[in-house]
């Protein structure tokens, strides 16, 4: 008995029959853990649309971090799949369903900037007046 | 509430080629939802009221963990990024975008 409150939850599959351990008392005694990036990958893939204000540029950013970490993460759950909680993978795949959307939002926001370039010119866009009457030729 | 809005941040697509950009009109409909008038921060930029809603539903989710959260998370991402490029085709051939 002694021995085993030595070894903490190490021994996830022997059921713990002594108090739980006080740093993980709100895990299920402590048998399993969160996913430690879950909520971070979920919060920047949902960050990464509403951030498309400016040039689309920090949106790419986040939505390709929240990517690299979500990669990790599915790669620790398919390792030790009984030592994580279910409902942080669930969060982890929303977020990087986020992510992958918002990646490609991003992308398009992109193109289009681009495609307003090819379209008009440097030259013109960056000229009040041409820009004014292609504006107007188009009305 | 009129400091902020008379410091907006500007879109620097919008300052430098003076077209609007497919984020343009966010912040003034931000600013029209926290007054209190929600037609006009529709018709400013139909997604922030559903992209609030996704935000405050993903703090509640992450507290409370529903079972079914992360479905609408996802379902609800969607649909806005949906708005926002079907908004953004609607101005580009109503012509609003300068």
């Amino acid at each position: 008995m002694s021995e085993e409150q030595q070894t903490p939850q190490e021994n996830a599959s022997e059921p713990v029959i002594s108090t739980p351990q006080p740093q993980n008392s709100g895990f299920n005694y402590g048998i399993q853990q969160s996913l430690p990036n879950a909520t971070a990958v979920l919060i920047l893939g949902i960050l990464s649309i509403v951030t498309c204000c400016c040039y689309g540029v920090i949106g790419l950013i986040l939505s390709i971090v929240a990517l690299v970490l979500s990669k990790k993460d599915r790669a620790l759950y398919a390792a030790n799949m009984s030592f994580y909680t279910e409902s942080s993978f669930k969060n982890l795949n929303a977020g990087r369903v986020c992510s992958i959307i918002g990646l490609i939002l991003n992308i398009l926001y992109i193109l289009i900037i681009v495609g307003f370039i090819a379209i008009f010119g440097w030259a013109a866009l960056n000229d009040k007046e041409e820009m004014m009457r292609i504006m107007e030729s188009y009305r | 509430m009129k400091f902020i809005n008379e410091h907006l941040l500007a879109c620097p697509i919008k300052q430098h080629f003076r077209i609007d950009c497919p984020g343009c009109g966010f912040q003034r409909s931000v600013l029209a939802l926290f007054e209190g008038d929600l037609v006009r921060s529709f018709t400013l930029y139909p997604a922030t009221v559903p992209l609030m809603v996704l935000l405050l539903f993903t703090m509640v989710h992450l507290k409370i963990d529903f079972k079914h959260g992360t479905f609408f998370i996802k379902i609800l991402y969607i649909g806005i990024s949906l708005i926002i490029i079907i908004n953004y085709i609607y101005k580009i051939f109503t012509h609003q975008l300068s």
